[in-house]
């Protein structure tokens, strides 16, 4: 029996073994091709995922490239506009709008009138060319007027020498320097608005030198009346009058206390001739901007020599920031026979303190936490100023218009609060007191005052 | 004695004197996509040689991409002193916007082109595709890479030595050129804008089967990633190559860099730029270093563009322009 068994065995085994190799070959082989097909089958969608990607990074270095060579368009706090991808052609539209309720109160201007005035509505049309030629152009539609307040072509040779042509701020005052939306007072100070030229006609070499730390501007323009503008047709005689001024930053790159400290001089010289219809000669303004607190007599004309000078200089330290210029004008005068040569002078000391902590500057302020973004309340600034505009006493001979209100001192206080919502709005309360000395004639307004109150929201962009 | 020391002053101040003037002088050569390591050496030679015969410090900038965008950036006001595109159409087309002049391939020796190149294969270690000639690329399962004619100097090298070797078959017609043209088109996945690309897409992707490639860009890609990752097939036929160079008129008229863009360009033909071209694996037109570097090239019987196409600008109007022959064939991927 066991013989018999293993015997069986010994004849079955191979016969089990060989079956089972016969049904095991085709199915061996259906794997190999199964696999080999696989394989290529992942080969190709290796390569199609590959490819995937790779005209995806080409779209993507093609579009950069694009980029680089799109024109820019921009929106924002500075404006809007476009520039080329290399910023060497540039357009900006900016916009300044400021709406005004004045109130007028004392003894000195009883007739003032108190109301709304929207007293700059500004949009400005400004851009660059092949990088360093620039263009500006501001009109004015405020206080019911349609004229250009800014007409001017730019050549930037270089930081340290720049052309201006055209008409423009000439560069002699601080204050009047500093744009009408970036002021901190709703109104410039008498040393700006009643001493130093607003704007004119003319030429003007400017630049940064030292490492920023020295501005110089030097200029030739048709002339202006104190505090003037021209317009831009042809001045009616050729004399011509001549700027200069120069303002150093001694400190700006270092990191002590006086980093912020800036002072300077600035002056005019030249001729002004008047005609008895046309005088050439300025009237002085409260700072209000309605009333007038002193007039040339008619018949009196600017009649030669005008020489202007100024003193000058600002300091910020963290949230503070102080001001102060002085500035005297000295004009020929003549009324029939009489001449003279009257000197008449202002000077402002103003102070800013931005309670929430920002930085104080010359430009204006950009708030940590504008309004309604987040809780925040936008920046709150304290101002204070202390001005005085002196009118030469000799003027009081034979040159002021009697029949008009004068007084020979303007003496203002004034304190205000800021709100700047964000970088492009601000509302402003001021109040400013003016108390008035001397004067001649039933009209002088000796002993009395104005007093001021104005609103402003402004909108900057 | 003061008047030495005075003397001796003089002299010092006399030779420090040039120093002292020595200018900086920059001077931008836009070239075509493959060339960077070939003007990296030889710039930095050049300026070796300019500063010591001048005393001037030099400063060369370069730019690279696909020959035919790189022409049109040129005309579109892109300051360039010296232009080393891949062909001569694309330079012709730089002179009828006056920028150069009309006759500029004359001023300088072989036609303007200091070295050579050709169009070959180059595909994976071991050929694992079995790709021996241009027939090959247009069997159906081959994925070919080829930049994009429109915009790169090499890819039109790659079509007209594709269309060259159609044209020499038996029995061939523009008509069935044509159609192998089509089929290798219909092979191609995707289509970088330039020469560089396109190897970097085959070499650094790992896309393709097959690169259509510069020569001295294949020998390149071999020599920087191994002979164990690739191989060159030289085809049976290809095109002679003659990447030409040439000064942009208008540009160093201005600026006032005549002087150095002419003495820049007739460097690429002395001995040292010569070298520094076979070093990099351009074909030198200088006799005498050709049989040098002979041995580095594969061999290959080679025909012109006036050959193949009746001349460049028959060439880009029958092919390249819109609406031609590229045009109306190309099929993007499968």
């Amino acid at each position: 029996m066991t013989y018999k068994n293993q015997t069986y065995r010994a004849l079955l085994l191979p016969l089990f073994i060989g079956s089972l190799s016969a049904t095991s070959v085709p199915a061996l082989a259906n794997d190999q091709t199964e696999i080999e097909r696989l394989k290529n089958l992942i080969e190709e969608l290796d390569q199609r995922v590959k490819v995937l990607d790779r005209k995806r990074e080409i779209a993507s270095e093609e579009a950069s490239a694009k980029q680089k060579s799109a024109p820019v368009l921009v929106a924002g706090e500075n404006g809007f506009g476009f520039k080329s991808a290399d910023g060497q052609f540039e357009y900006k539209l900016r916009g300044l709008l400021q709406l005004d309720y004045r109130n007028f109160d004392g003894d000195a201007f009883p007739a003032a009138i108190n109301g709304f005035t929207a007293r700059r509505i500004r949009p400005t049309f400004e851009g660059t060319v092949f990088g360093k030629y620039g263009f500006r152009f501001t009109p004015e539609f405020g206080e019911n007027k349609a004229a250009v307040v800014d007409a001017y072509l730019d050549a930037r040779f270089d930081t340290a020498a720049q052309l201006r042509f055209g008409k423009f701020k000439p560069a002699v005052g601080l204050e009047r320097l500093q744009g009408g939306g970036d002021i901190k007072f709703i109104e410039r100070s008498y040393v700006s608005n009643n001493i130093l030229p607003n704007r004119d006609l003319g030429l003007s070499l400017s630049g940064e030198v030292l490492n920023k730390k020295l501005n110089y501007a030097f200029g030739v323009f048709n002339g202006v009346s104190d505090g003037g503008e021209n317009t831009t047709t042809q001045y009616v005689n050729s004399e011509k009058e001549f700027t200069g001024r120069v303002f150093t930053n001694p400190f700006n790159d270092s990191d002590n206390f006086l980093r912020g400290l800036g002072f300077g001089v600035g002056g005019t010289f030249g001729n002004s001739t008047g005609t008895t219809a046309a005088s050439n000669l300025p009237s002085y303004k409260t700072p209000g901007q309605a009333n007038t607190f002193f007039n040339y007599a008619s018949s009196v004309f600017a009649n030669g020599q005008r020489t202007r000078l100024s003193l000058q200089a600002h300091f910020y330290n963290g949230p503070v920031g102080v001001i102060a210029e002085y500035a005297d004008v000295s004009q020929h005068v003549k009324v029939g026979s009489n001449t003279a040569t009257l000197k008449n002078d202002a000077w402002q000391v103003a102070a800013s303190w931005l309670l929430t902590g920002e930085d104080a500057s010359f430009r204006g302020v950009k708030p940590y936490s504008p309004f309604g973004a987040h809780g925040g309340l936008g920046a709150w600034e304290l101002v204070a100023r202390y001005q005085e505009n002196n009118i030469d006493k000799d003027a009081f001979t034979n040159f002021v218009d009697t029949g008009k209100a004068n007084a020979s001192a303007a003496k203002t206080w004034g304190l205000g609060l800021n709100w700047y919502l964000n970088q492009s709005s601000k509302f402003a309360l001021n109040f400013e007191q003016t108390s008035f000395s001397g004067g001649t004639g039933s009209k002088k307004l000796d002993g009395k005052t104005e007093n001021f109150a104005v609103a402003r929201y402004q909108l900057a962009f | 004695m003061p008047y030495k020391k005075i003397i001796q002053a003089i002299m010092v101040a006399t030779l420090a004197a040039p120093a002292a003037f020595a200018a900086e002088v920059s001077i931008l050569n836009v070239s075509y996509d493959p060339t960077r390591e070939l003007y990296q050496d030889f710039n930095k030679a050049f300026a070796a040689q300019w500063k010591n015969k001048s005393g001037d410090e030099l400063k060369l900038k370069q730019s690279h991409g696909g020959s035919g965008k790189q022409a049109r950036g040129v005309i579109d006001g892109l300051a360039a002193d010296v232009v080393t595109l891949a062909l001569a159409y694309d330079i012709d087309e730089i002179a009828n916007r006056g920028l150069i002049a009309k006759d500029w391939q004359k001023r300088l020796p072989h036609n303007s082109a200091p070295y050579t190149s050709t169009i070959v294969l180059l595909v994976r270690k071991g050929n694992p595709k079995g790709i021996k000639d241009w027939n090959d690329l247009a069997r159906p399962g081959i994925s070919v890479i080829t930049p994009n004619p429109k915009t790169s100097g090499g890819a039109r090298w790659n079509h007209l030595a594709a269309w060259g070797y159609a044209l020499r078959q038996p029995g061939a017609t523009e008509k069935t050129a044509q159609e192998f043209l089509s089929k290798i088109y219909k092979n191609v996945p995707v289509l970088d804008s330039g020469a560089r690309g396109a190897t970097t897409t085959f070499v650094e992707r790992g896309i393709g089967d097959v690169l259509l490639a510069w020569e001295n860009e294949a020998l390149l890609a071999i020599k920087e990633l191994g002979p164990d990752k690739f191989e060159i097939i030289a085809p049976s036929v290809s095109i002679l190559a003659e990447p030409p160079v040439a000064v942009v008129d208008k540009v160093v008229d201005r600026r006032g860099t005549r002087k150095i863009a002419e003495a820049y360009l007739q460097y690429l033909y002395s001995d040292e730029g010569q070298e520094i071209a076979a070093k990099n694996y351009y074909r030198p037109v200088n006799e005498k270093l050709a049989k040098k570097y002979a041995t580095q090239y594969p061999k290959l019987k080679l025909f012109t563009v006036e050959e193949a196409a009746g001349g460049w600008a028959k060439a880009q109007k029958t092919h390249f322009a819109d609406g031609g022959l590229f045009d109306q064939i190309y099929l993007p991927g499968k």
